[in-house]
């Protein structure tokens, strides 16, 4: 029996003035798969990302997830629904510590684990009294990760989380993330790092001007003459 | 008179220029309450916040996400707010005529009080207290409650926040009601603190508001204060020493404090690389 499909993005169109980001693009990500969307800069991948949390509106198409229609609802009744997300550019909420920080989605999801559990997680927590703003950038990229894990994700975005981060860093949030798909969550991973894809997972998509050009396993991209020509403009 | 302007653009990061015209509606609902239903000033007070706050909640949802939605949201919030400006204005003057109006300082009641053999008007202290109140309010509001966390976080980030599950526009339309209603405490102290009350004060009050939470940090409540009190001994040593320049104070403030330390003195300081 083929695995429930968590997540469906139909067909997927938005437009910013008169320039298509995205422009007809598809994809599905099953309960508990780890899927890497990848491409050139400019490809439409962050614009995916964010239609699917709901920052941005489409201007066509559909996304269903667990079965219904999500298109247009707001990032906070998604991020209730269980879509929840990493920033390519994290900003921890300024003012508050690193364990405040986990504590704002913590008091909304109610849940009742510790709030220690996802610092713990993440490696965290001997730095939950510190502002969460003078933490590096590396660091502020594992709290982002925390946050989303403790509204208690089926569906987690991850965007662009290694750039930044040291090798030793890069294996063990790899682990981390492998670790969460474990236990059921799906992951649309966002990376330029190939290789940290490919300790992942085998199935890419790769985009390129808003369209889907290839989606398969990371070696057989590497042989597509379309996805070369895309990253080495041959 | 400042903390409703700092607490709003700390949230939503818009200028409410008609913050002043609100204070004017304050203090005419004050001088209604006193000389139709001989309401005391102080339960007016309380009265008036809730209205202003009940006010602020369908205001918000009926200009606000679609300004923040915009490109520029904090130019045209300037834009958006003048016109709301001229508007209580223009319905203020039609509704009240263009003569000053006075209350009664017995009303509020009290006895001078002599501290260190100067007096202090009994409407003074109550001014000081009234504002004191305000401040652990909002302290305790944003530091102690579900609803004061979420707000801090919007004010930090708001799409983070919105991701993290929270109802951006629910917490940020309170915060809104909640500004209006410290607009209206300040203006119904307003006709005893500053004596005749007209239509067209709001300007010149949206101003002083402005160069208070401009010297001390936009957004931060504890710049507020320290931005009153510069603001307020500043008035006091111009008005003894100066009195005919003292209306320039809040203008010489601001170009001041926006040449030496445009984030205020309590604004980190940042640098554009």
């Amino acid at each position: 029996m083929a695995p429930e499909r968590l997540l469906v993005v139909n067909n997927v169109v938005k437009i910013f003035g008169g320039f298509r980001a995205l422009d007809g693009i598809s994809l599905d990500v099953s309960a508990g798969e780890i899927v890497g969307l990848v491409g050139p800069n400019g490809s439409g991948k962050t614009t995916c990302m964010n239609i699917i949390s709901g920052l941005y509106r489409p201007d066509g198409g559909d996304i269903l997830f667990k079965g219904k229609s999500v298109r247009g609802k707001s990032m906070h009744v998604l991020s209730k629904s269980g879509i929840n997300r990493t920033f390519q550019t994290p900003k921890p909420f300024k003012g508050l510590t690193v364990r405040q920080n986990v504590e704002v989605v913590h008091r909304r999801a109610d849940r009742k684990a510790s709030v220690d559990d996802p610092l713990e997680f993440v490696g965290l927590s001997h730095l939950s009294d510190r502002e969460a703003a003078a933490l590096t950038s590396g660091q502020q990229k594992l709290l982002d990760l925390a946050r989303a894990l403790t509204a208690g994700p089926d569906l987690l975005l991850v965007d662009e989380l290694a750039a930044g981060l040291s090798p030793v860093e890069l294996d063990t949030i790899a682990e981390r993330l492998i670790e969460i798909s474990r236990r059921g969550v799906a992951l649309l991973i966002v990376e330029h790092l190939l290789g940290f894809v490919n300790q992942l997972t085998q199935r890419v998509i790769v985009m390129n001007a808003g369209k889907e050009i290839f989606e398969g396993d990371l070696a057989s991209a590497a042989q597509n003459q379309r996805v070369v020509e895309v990253y080495l403009g041959q | 008179m400042g903390l409703g302007l700092s607490f709003i653009f700390g949230v939503m990061k818009i200028v409410n220029l008609a913050h002043g015209d609100f204070i004017m509606l304050g203090a005419f609902g004050a001088y209604l309450g006193e000389s139709i239903w001989r309401i005391n000033p102080f339960v007016t007070l309380i009265i008036e916040f809730i209205v202003f706050l009940l006010i602020g909640l369908p205001l918000y949802y009926g200009l606000i996400p679609r300004l923040l939605k915009s490109r520029d949201p904090e130019m045209l919030s300037l834009i958006l707010f003048f016109g709301l400006s001229q508007i209580i204005e223009a319905i203020g003057t039609m509704a009240f005529g263009n003569n000053p109006e006075t209350i009664d300082p017995s009303v509020i009641g009290g006895q001078p009080l002599v501290i260190a053999g100067q007096d202090f008007p009994f409407v003074w202290i109550a001014g000081v207290v009234v504002s004191l109140v305000c401040m652990v309010g909002i302290y305790l509001y944003l530091y102690h409650t579900r609803l004061g966390i979420a707000t801090r976080a919007i004010m930090g980030n708001r799409e983070e926040a919105q991701s993290s599950g929270i109802n951006v526009h629910r917490v940020s339309a309170l915060a809104f009601g909640i500004g209006l209603g410290l607009a209206a405490i300040a203006g119904v102290l307003t006709p005893f603190m500053l004596g005749a009350i007209y239509p067209t004060m709001g300007v010149d009050l949206t101003i002083t508001a402005f160069a208070i939470i401009v010297i001390g940090s936009l957004g931060n409540p504890l710049g507020t204060i320290l931005g009153g009190i510069i603001y307020g001994l500043s008035m006091m040593l111009m008005e003894t020493y100066l009195p005919s320049w003292s209306s320039m104070i809040p203008y010489v403030l601001l170009i001041l404090i926006l040449l030496v330390r445009p984030s205020g003195l309590l604004g980190r300081r940042t640098r554009n690389a």
